[in-house]
Formats: C-alpha cells, sequence, structure tokens
C-alpha cells in the first residue's frame, strides 16, 4: 500500500552489514573507474594547482590577503563537490548498470542506503581533503590549519552537511524524473560557488544576491574561514547559525527525497530508471 | 500440504486514468512453477514490480509466506530474490566484487564460503575476476544466477531470463531451473514470450490481458481449452472426390500440395474425418495431427480471441 510522504516507506530496523555493502561498493567502483578517479581526485589536484598558482600571482599585489581568501576557499569549497558528487553520482553508476533495481528488491532499507551513500561521500572528501592540503601547504606555503583546527573541523561538518541535502535532493530528483535530468550531479553544485562567496567576500556580491546568500549555509563558513585566516578564534555565532540552517536544509532534503521517492514508485518511474 | 509462499490479492494499479493491474488475485505454492504471460502491456512487468516493492500499489495485498509484504518488506525480501535479462550487475566491478556486495546486502553469513560453493555449482570459477560487462550474454545469466541464489530463497521471480540468449545457451539455462526446482524445492514465477519454455518450466501458467487474468491454469488444460486441431492427410486418388466429401461435411480445408490437405478441424472428430475418407475410396498414406500449443492459446488471447473457454 501507498505509504504517506512524512514516514519512511519500509521497517527500518538498520544494517550495518547492509551499509558496509553499499560502502564497499562505492569503494570497487570508485577503484575500477577512470572516470572517478579524474572527477574526484585529479580535478581536486589540478584545481588546487591553478589556484595555487593564481595565489602566488595575487600574494605579489596591494591585497596579498585575497591570495589566501581563494586558497581557503577552494579547499574548503571541495568539501561540498565532492561529497555532493559522491552521493548523487553514486546512484548513477547503478542506473547505468541496470542494478540498482537489483540492490533495492535486496533487503536494503532506504534509510541504509542514503547513510552508506553519506559515509562514502565523507570517506572520499577526507581523503581529498587531505591530499589538496598537502599540496597547497608544501607548494604554496598556505597551511589551511591556520584557520584553526576547530574552525576547519566546525567547516567540515557544516559544508558536509550542506553538501549531503544538495546531493540528496539531486538524487531526488533524479529518481523521481529519470536519467535525462542527470547533468544536474555534476552542474548543480556550481550554482553554490558564487551565491555562496566561496572566494570572495559576500560584500563583493550585488544587494539582492548578499540577501540570498545568507539564506544558504556555506556562506557563513566562507566568511567565518576568511576572518580566522587574521584572528583564528572561533565565532562560534556564524557556525552556529551555518549549523542549524543545515539541519533545517538537511531535514528538508530528507523529507524532499522521501516524497519524491514515493512519487518515482507510484508512477513507475523508479522501475523505469534503468531503461 | 503445501504451503502458499505468495498470495496476491485483487492487486490493481492505476497510473492516473490508465489501469494497469486490474484486480488480479493468485498465488503460487511451495515448489510450484508459475508461468506469467501475457502480451506485450498486458500488465505483467508492472506486476512483478509490484511483487518487488519498486512499483507502489493502487489497492490489493501482496502477502508473503502469509506475511503482508507492506508490513513485512525486509524480512519478505529476505527469503525471495529475482533475476532477469534486463537488470544486470554492476558492470565496472567484478564478478567476485558483486557477488560479495550482494551476500553483504542479504546478510549471507560465511559469505566467501556461499559464493563459492555455487560459483563452483555453475562452473563459473574462472569468471570471478573478470568485470562484470566483459561477460558474454551467457555467462552473465549464469552469474545472475548465482547471485538470486545467494540468500537461498524459498521463491525467485524470473523476468525474461532467457531473453538474448543463443538456443544452446536457452536450452541450458533451463536445464538448470529444472534442476534449481527439483533439487531446492524452489518455487518460481517465471515471465517469457516464449510458450516452449513456460510449457517445459511450469506447473500452472497466469495469463494476462489488458490488466486482468484471463486464464489460470495448468499449460496442458490451458491447450485443451482450444478445441481446434489441424490435420495434415497425405492421399492418394481422386482430389476431386476428397474435396468433395470434405465440402459436404463442411470442413474448413486447404490443399498445401496435389495430395496433400490441411483440415482445421475439432480434435473431437478427427476419427470421424479420417474414417469417413477411408471410405470414400481415398487411400491414406500419411497422417499428421497438429495439436494446439500453449502458444496457439497465447495468440488467440493477444488477437482478441473470445472463444477460449476461461474457467476464471
Amino acid at each position: 500500500m501507498k505509504t504517506s510522504f512524512y514516514k519512511l516507506p519500509e521497517e527500518e530496523q538498520m544494517s550495518t552489514q547492509r551499509i558496509k555493502a553499499i560502502i564497499l561498493q562505492e569503494l570497487y567502483i570508485t577503484k575500477h573507474s577512470l572516470e572517478v578517479i579524474i572527477d574526484l581526485f585529479y580535478f581536486s589536484v589540478i584545481t588546487i594547482i591553478v589556484f595555487g598558482l593564481v595565489s602566488v600571482y595575487l600574494s605579489g599585489t596591494n591585497n596579498p590577503l585575497s591570495a589566501q581568501y581563494i586558497l581557503v576557499g577552494m579547499i574548503l569549497w571541495e568539501i561540498i563537490r565532492v561529497t555532493q558528487y559522491s552521493i548523487s553520482v553514486g546512484a548513477l553508476w547503478n542506473i547505468w548498470s541496470r542494478n540498482l533495481s537489483n540492490m533495492f528488491v535486496a533487503p536494503l532499507t532506504l534509510s541504509e542506503y542514503m547513510l552508506a551513500a553519506m559515509i562514502a561521500g565523507l570517506i572520499k572528501t577526507g581523503i581529498i581533503l587531505v591530499i589538496i592540503s598537502v599540496i597547497a601547504a608544501f607548494l604554496f606555503r598556505f597551511n589551511i590549519l591556520n584557520i584553526g583546527i576547530v574552525n576547519l573541523l566546525l567547516a567540515f561538518v557544516n559544508l558536509t552537511i550542506f553538501a549531503w541535502s544538495v546531493g540528496i535532493i539531486i538524487l531526488a530528483v533524479i529518481f523521481r524524473y529519470g536519467q535525462r535530468i542527470q547533468a544536474l550531479a555534476w552542474g548543480l553544485v556550481f550554482l553554490f560557488q558564487p551565491l555562496t562567496a566561496a572566494f570572495f567576500p559576500v560584500s563583493v556580491l550585488p544587494e539582492p544576491l548578499r540577501l540570498l546568500a545568507y539564506v544558504f549555509p556555506p556562506t557563513y563558513v566562507f566568511e567565518a574561514a576568511r576572518v580566522a585566516l587574521i584572528n583564528p578564534s572561533v565565532n562560534w555565532n556564524t557556525m552556529g547559525i551555518s549549523f542549524a540552517q543545515n539541519i533545517i536544509y538537511f531535514l528538508l532534503s530528507l523529507w524532499f527525497f522521501n516524497y519524491m521517492f514515493n512519487k518515482s514508485k507510484d508512477i513507475g518511474q523508479f522501475a523505469k530508471n534503468e531503461g | 500440504m503445501q504451503n502458499n509462499i505468495l498470495d496476491v490479492k485483487n492487486l490493481t494499479k492505476t497510473f492516473g486514468e490508465f489501469t494497469a493491474v486490474d484486480n488480479i488475485s493468485f498465488s503460487i505454492k511451495e515448489g510450484e512453477a508459475v508461468g506469467f504471460l501475457g502480451p506485450n502491456g498486458s500488465g505483467k512487468t508492472t506486476t512483478i514490480q509490484m511483487l518487488l516493492g519498486i512499483t507502489n500499489v493502487t489497492s490489493g495485498s501482496i502477502l508473503y509466506f502469509g506475511k503482508d509484504f507492506f508490513k513485512h518488506k525486509q524480512q519478505c525480501l529476505q527469503r525471495i530474490n529475482f533475476t532477469s535479462a534486463f537488470n544486470t550487475l554492476q558492470g565496472r566491478i567484478s564478478v567476485w566484487e558483486n557477488l560479495i556486495v550482494f551476500a553483504s546486502l542479504y546478510s549471507i553469513k560465511n559469505p566467501k564460503e556461499k559464493i563459492m560453493n555455487l560459483v563452483n555449482y555453475f562452473n563459473s570459477e574462472s569468471l570471478l575476476n573478470q568485470r562484470y560487462w566483459n561477460l558474454s550474454a551467457g555467462q552473465k545469466t549464469r552469474i545472475n544466477f548465482i547471485k538470486s541464489l545467494l540468500n537461498d530463497p524459498e521463491l525467485i521471480l524470473m523476468d525474461e531470463p532467457t531473453a538474448s540468449l543463443d538456443p544452446d545457451v536457452v536450452d541450458k539455462t533451463l536445464s538448470l531451473i529444472e534442476e534449481l526446482k527439483d533439487k531446492r524445492n524452489l518455487a518460481i514465477l517465471y515471465t517469457s514470450h516464449n510458450m516452449n519454455e513456460i510449457t517445459r518450466i511450469c506447473n500452472k501458467v497466469v495469463f494476462l490481458d489488458h490488466g486482468q487474468i484471463v486464464a489460470q491454469d495448468s499449460p496442458l488444460s490451458l491447450t485443451k481449452r482450444i478445441g481446434s486441431a489441424r490435420l495434415q492427410i497425405t492421399f492418394d486418388g481422386d482430389k476431386e472426390k476428397l474435396e468433395n466429401y470434405l465440402k459436404e461435411k463442411e470442413n474448413t480445408y486447404s490443399f498445401i500440395k496435389k495430395y496433400i490437405v490441411v483440415i482445421d478441424t475439432q480434435e473431437k472428430d478427427i476419427p470421424g474425418i479420417i474414417f469417413g475418407i477411408s471410405k470414400s475410396d481415398i487411400w491414406i498414406t500419411d497422417i499428421e495431427v497438429k495439436k494446439p500449443t500453449l502458444e496457439d492459446f497465447f495468440l488467440q488471447i493477444a488477437r482478441g480471441g473470445t472463444n477460449v473457454n476461461s474457467k476464471n
């Protein structure tokens, strides 16, 4: 029978074994796929090198701090990009292989799948963050820890939760409308790059966009990180607003995903997704 | 007494104004193989998708092992499995990796041992380290079967498992299914467009048309519902005389060669026709009777035949 949209559709007995299975599959796919390695590792490394070189150039100008803004923004932005990519594209690998149905006709619950996808994203992001931070430190003498360990940790948590929300919303739309809008999995997140003022102060944005920027949790994180380059004490207020917004976004994304997933099963789209 | 593995009652699925599955009811017992047949668009696939929980139902109930599927989805899915020519495993990773993932999804104890036992049974050891997308269609079918047996299911839903396979591989696959059915007392729900496969595998056939069950019986009983048969007679004698006799008896016939006539008649009338022709000084040299097959039944339904004597 139909389940109401605000409840999870299955009896939810979480199994760590099934969560591990999905994470393991993600690991295997990443290991075997040149596309994933390029989209995540290669892209991140090249980006940090390019932005690092730009920062070297800018450090010789009137405002050397702007060079550091770009690097801190770039490193933190990768948390959003990689986590969101991992969640959205992770499901697409199985849709392209016509394997998603096989997985959901096993006793896998939606919660287990989502949790596994989030953990897999977290692992990949953690690894990439370490790699690009080391590159920034050794090649461009920029230490991300300059913003303070607690600030970095809070930024990581906030940006990860935001990326989960965006990834889950994109996944919901893909499940509902099928592969024809799969480009969102790569492209949509970049909309937030200017809107959250990732590489420049919010004051640079035109007035209407400035107001809009504060609707998104990463804006507070990027602002706090830029301030922390000068004064690494923790701005709990800013990070707290970001976290509170994130909780709302995250809950909304789960509700939206559940609603769209059920809608997709109602109209038969979920089964058709694999063509 | 055999228990019901699956009970479907008054299952209905509508997409807007369109009714894809219309109030169907059927059941599958332990060890029973049920063929699910019908023309394209008859509602077979939608029914299977509802039985697997990947499409929501509009109304009706599905019970596996006496348990409500909608309330005990995980428990039910743990005891059944699914294989299809249209769903494959993850192509980028190896066969072994795929099987390890699915063994974990089904919470199999000693997954490596379980996989190796099945791999040995299916003679597929050499495929383990290959990427799934590099396998041939026949090899993929074997691996899909291994995946579908990982949890020792009591029921497997098979959606055209032999589609796009070579005849030789089809035969091997069918032998395998027969063996699994007998050795494991496995219940099967089998969809196919190939009537010979259904006749070979299934004890019971459920015929769907326009979302409704139009017949539900054993393959033999279904073919018996078509009373007509085709009688081919090779003769030696006066063709005109034979033609006059057939006209007099109001038979439908056609001469496919000068001395070979094909007569469409009722199965019960065949002895009378042969006797009558013999008495007309026509020398019968050969007789061939073509009985109706499940395919004839299928075609009759697919073409909107109304003279199928339905029991349901």
